[in-house]
């Protein structure tokens, strides 16, 4: 129908402060916080709001009630979202559809967290430590599968293994991401990084050095998904949310298990360019879920934008960094700026499509891939975003 | 060493029974005869929920490893990998006795267990002779 434009859009995100130390603030209030500044961004209140998706972090402090917090009534769409890192993906996707068919105007997809906890390392929290392992989930835990490294270093492991990826592969990602990280003024990591610095990093867990892992924060994002006709009347820039897609791939245990070698970017990847109308050459800036070095390298092959294998060669060449033929993880990534799950990724895609990005703004940013990932690469969402409806 | 303190549940107390008695416990499908993994609650091959019980050969080859740094007086390091065992499931297991630095993809191993005080016995590998 001409002229009435359903296609959803993001009108709005708000991004709390999140330093390495902002203690004393709860994953609700974070989340709260961040709701507030996504309206104000977008020019809407509270109350404009119709729809609400919340995805709690690793300590789960974010429920429903947190639409009682922000005293949010007569909601048409109210849940919890949980797919680990590709949940803000998801969300979005979640949100677009409820636009598309009329379900809901305005809805604010959010997450928040506060694991730092002072006193307590967040490795022995992501480990679980203190919790009583008991039945089959416990085996891996008791054979000292305890962590996303170990689970990542094993998938990597593979990788090294069948394509000849090395370590210094790996540092040339984590590099890529600190000179960038460098240009935001939000990036919790900005002193300069050398693959020396990495090599040189303590062992975390063997593949992986201290710098091919991400880090942990406290805080909030949060994004308003509405029409691209009424994002057009909101004071930001809309971006079109063009395509989207999902893949899960449920790795069995046996010789049939890809993990490690194909991630779900193979299959979410393709699906959301073709429901864009995209296809590679027309992504400008690619911004990739990386919890870990490895996970922007496998996630890079299976988008496509190098050959299957060729993904160490390929961040070698500096295809990544400033001046880079895809310009990828703009912020800094969640190596090097914050971690707020897929979050991260997303909030730097709506900043660098609107052309926001200021001293790392890229030139050319029409067409930015979003990459979300959780588990260990056992779930994925891709989303194409544009500052054009079509 | 470093193998953790585990509870069995109602789901697991079979499979402990048999790690006490030193063996390593898979799911025989009942109707078409497939080895699952410990943990699958369906057939793999068939999708049937009717699976048995059935002692693993103790035998497998690392499909992939990680060398975990441990923190500590002295610091040390543990191998942990996914063993692909003969009959075909893969199982997440420590390699002990073992240094960290001479384990590969595709070694042999060999089933051994370790019962750490307070838990049930866990299945552990050793890399075979060579
Ligand atoms: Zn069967």
């Amino acid at each position: 129908m001409p002229g009435i434009s359903r296609s959803p859009a993001i009108a709005g995100i708000g991004i709390t402060e999140m330093s390495h130390r902002v203690y004393g603030r709860s994953s609700s209030q974070f989340a709260a916080d961040a709701i507030r500044l996504a309206a104000a961004d977008a020019g809407l209140e509270i109350k404009d709001l119709d729809g609400l998706l919340i995805n709690a972090g690793i300590t789960q402090g974010v429920g429903l009630a947190l639409s009682h917090e922000l005293n949010m009534v007569d909601l048409r769409m109210l849940s919890e979202i949980q797919a680990y890192g590709s949940s803000a993906g998801a969300m979005i996707q979640y949100a677009s559809m409820a636009i598309a068919n009329g379900m809901a105007d305005a809805v604010a997809c959010v997450f928040g967290d506060a694991p730092l906890r002072e006193g307590t390392s967040t490795g022995a929290l992501y480990a679980g430590e203190g919790r009583k392992p008991s039945g089959f989930s416990a085996l891996p835990l008791a054979s000292g599968v305890r962590g996303a490294p170990v689970q990542y270093a094993m998938a990597a492991r593979r990788h090294m293994d069948k394509y000849g990826t090395t370590s210094e592969h790996f540092g040339h990602v984590a590099v890529s991401s600190r000179a960038w990280a460098q240009m935001n003024p939000r990036a919790q990591m900005r002193d300069p990084l050398t693959l020396e610095d990495h090599q040189n990093s303590r062992m975390i867990a063997e593949p992986f050095h201290l710098f091919d892992c991400c880090l942990v924060s406290n805080g909030g994002v949060a994004v308003i998904v509405t029409s691209g006709d009424r994002a057009s009347m909101l004071q930001q820039p809309p971006i079109y949310v063009r395509g989207w897609g999902q893949t899960h791939p449920g790795y069995l245990p046996d010789d049939s298990n890809q993990q490690g070698l194909v991630s779900g970017a193979a299959l979410s990847g393709p699906a959301a360019m073709k429901m864009a109308g995209v296809s590679l050459s027309d992504i400008n800036v690619a911004e990739i879920y990386d919890c870990f070095t490895f996970t922007t390298l496998i996630s890079m092959e299976d988008y496509g934008f190098c050959e299957k294998g060729e993904g160490g060669e390929f961040v070698a060449s500096g295809a990544l960094a400033p001046g880079g033929s895809i310009p990828t993880n703009t912020g800094g990534g969640q190596l090097s700026s914050y971690y707020m799950w897929g979050m991260t990724p997303l909030s730097e895609a709506v900043i660098q499509a609107r052309g926001q990005g200021g001293e790392r703004q890229v030139g050319q940013h029409d067409v930015v891939l979003v990459s979300g990932n959780g588990g260990c690469l056992d779930h994925h969402s891709t989303l194409i975003l544009s500052s054009h409806e079509n | 060493m470093a193998v953790l303190a585990i509870a069995r549940d109602d789901v697991s107390a079979e499979f402990f029974d048999g790690t006490a008695r030193g063996e390593l416990l898979l799911r025989k499908c009942l109707k078409c005869g497939h080895i699952n993994a410990p943990h699958i609650e369906a057939c793999i091959r068939c999708a049937s929920p009717e699976l048995g019980w059935q002692a693993a050969g103790g035998t497998g080859r690392v499909q992939t490893f990680a060398v975990v740094h441990l923190r500590g007086d002295p610091p040390s390091r543990l191998v942990v990998a996914k063993v692909g065992l003969a009959e075909g499931p893969w199982i997440d297991a420590q390699i002990v006795d073992v240094d960290p630095d001479q384990v590969h993809i595709g070694d042999e191993v060999t089933l051994d267990f370790e019962t750490p005080e307070g838990g049930e016995a866990v299945p552990v590998f050793r890399i075979a002779d060579r």
